[in-house]
């Protein structure tokens, strides 16, 4: 079996009186995705910061490519990042650059080898994954929500990296918008091939594109295992989390279809 | 000891950014850019400021002189507050007013858009990022914003004196020259370095740990052109102290 490019053991993160992670431990299958669930403020996203390196634990580690960025010097940590992408919750674009400057950021940093007409290629690409061809030029603050969270990501894929982190990639969305970004992640995850891991507390949507879901309450783990193993958990919190609104997608349909763009 | 922590954690940034930054390669077109907009962003404002205090130091200069026979002493008046200490001071304070609080805002609101975050995530030091060409810009331009404001404070202050006050313009400059050594000139552009340093910073250090939310941005703001000017006097009055006390 591959290595697992995450791997957390018995993490524990407090801050102040507070318990954010209580002994959380679990591998993140290689090439796959995993979605990570649970209420608000219940560690998600501090989770996510510990992956990332943004955050180290009280106790505990947290593996990335075999690093652990619980104690690995910035060198280290910062070569773990360059091998990892991530969209932030509101797609965390720099203002005074472009939509196409955005993209193309990473590689300007890290790949001098580039040519601007290369880097320009690269970024076209991106766009046309996340189907937003032909917006190089407009200025971020003139994007909307949705697209904010497509470029976002067009960004976090441009180096082409193994492990893509999504933090929250439905929130402030509507349910239309949502569901695009969905079908977008479940797009790429079918052509990139790449480790995808997913934050959320929009079950419905996310779900369908997961393998493995982790589920989060209180800092605790709660449930951990493939969708199936998860969504047909007798634990009492995860059903409760779930609720009755889970709707599985049928083995012929593994993935919500993308819907019509409205331009 | 909310202060010395405060003051603690200032130095820990500038330690900080010493460790991941002096040995990278500045971002030069970034570096350039900051350059250009601190100087021209700050300078008609910095301006209109050192003109009306030399008007003002050579009418204070002049009602202070006049009632013991000494209107000569005017521009040896002039020369010794405008050069020595109050044009350094005011291009300090106009930096830090307007390229200052831009800097602290601007790292606040990335601070607050996760922005700096980002950074991190995509193998950026930050420090060096934003911090770097802030710093490399301001201290290209404090200098010379520092002789601008110096220029001004005495050009205004004789049109004033020779104009208004009708005071004889050959003995305004042989006075003002004959008061203002290569020394002073010399120690007005170390202080502007350091008062650079400060603003630097100071700004960008209130942006870094800044809570997030419009309030934070605001505070952020606030603080910086608050605590740059108090450290600027301070060191300030420290230099006048150590050289003319």
């Amino acid at each position: 079996m591959d290595e697992a490019p995450v791997s957390l053991v018995n993490v524990h993160k407090r801050f102040g009186a507070l318990t954010v992670l209580d002994g959380v431990s679990f591998d993140i299958p290689k090439g796959q995705t995993t979605a990570i669930i649970g209420p608000s403020g219940t560690g998600k996203s501090v989770l996510l910061k510990h992956i990332v390196g943004l955050i180290r634990p009280d106790e505990g580690e947290v593996r990335v490519f075999g690093t652990n960025m619980a104690n690995a010097p910035e060198k280290a940590v910062y070569a773990v990042r360059k091998r990892l992408g991530m969209l932030f919750q509101d797609g965390a674009l720099f203002d005074s650059l472009s939509t196409g400057e955005n993209i193309e950021f990473p590689l300007r940093q890290h790949h001098p080898e580039l040519s601007a007409a290369e880097r320009r290629d690269r970024v076209d690409e991106a766009l046309e994954m996340v189907e937003l061809p032909g917006l190089y030029d407009r200025p971020t603050p003139a994007l909307s929500g949705g697209q904010r969270k497509r470029v976002g990501l067009a960004r976090a894929i441009i180096t082409r990296p193994e492990l893509i982190l999504f933090d929250e990639p439905n929130s402030g969305l509507d349910p239309m918008t949502s569901d695009a970004i969905d079908a977008l992640i479940g797009h790429l995850k079918e052509t990139l091939h790449v480790t995808f891991v997913v934050i959320t507390h929009d079950i419905v949507g996310t779900i369908n594109v997961a393998d493995h879901i982790a589920m989060l309450y209180q800092g605790k783990l709660v449930a951990w295992g493939t969708r199936d193993e998860v969504t047909h958990a007798d634990h009492p919190i995860v059903r409760r989390f779930l609720g009755r609104n889970l709707v599985l997608p049928s083995p012929d349909d593994p993935r919500p279809a993308a819907l019509p763009r409205i331009d | 000891m909310k202060a010395l922590a405060w003051i603690g954690g200032l130095a820990w940034f500038g330690v900080d950014w010493a460790r991941s930054s002096l040995s990278c390669r500045p971002p030069a077109g970034k570096t350039l850019e900051e350059a250009y907009r601190i100087g021209v962003q700050s300078l008609p404002v910095l301006l209109t400021i050192s003109f009306f205090v030399g008007t003002n130091l050579a009418l204070q200069g002049y009602n202070a002189f006049v009632p013991l026979g000494g209107q000569r002493l005017v521009g040896m008046f002039v020369a010794m507050a405008g050069v020595r200490e109050l044009a350094p001071l005011i291009a300090a304070a106009m930096v830090a007013a307007k390229a200052g609080t831009e800097m602290a805002s601007q790292i606040a609101v990335m601070r607050t858009r996760e922005q700096i975050d980002a950074l991190e995530v995509m193998a950026v030091n930050p420090y060096w990022f934003l911090v770097t060409p802030r710093l490399y810009g301001i201290i290209l331009v404090m200098p010379a914003l520092t002789l601008i404001a110096v220029f001004v404070t005495l050009v205004s202050s004789f049109l004033v004196s020779v104009f208004q006050l009708g005071l004889n313009p050959a003995t305004f400059l042989e006075f003002a020259r004959g008061s203002t050594r290569m020394r002073d000139i010399f120690t007005g552009e170390v202080k502007a370095l350091v008062f650079a340093l400060i603003i630097c910073f100071v700004s960008c250090y209130c942006g870094f740990v800044s809570e997030k939310g419009p309030e934070g941005v605001g505070k952020a703001t606030n603080q910086a052109v608050v605590v740059s000017c108090i450290l600027c006097v301070t060191f300030n009055y420290l230099v006048s102290q150590v050289l003319y006390g």
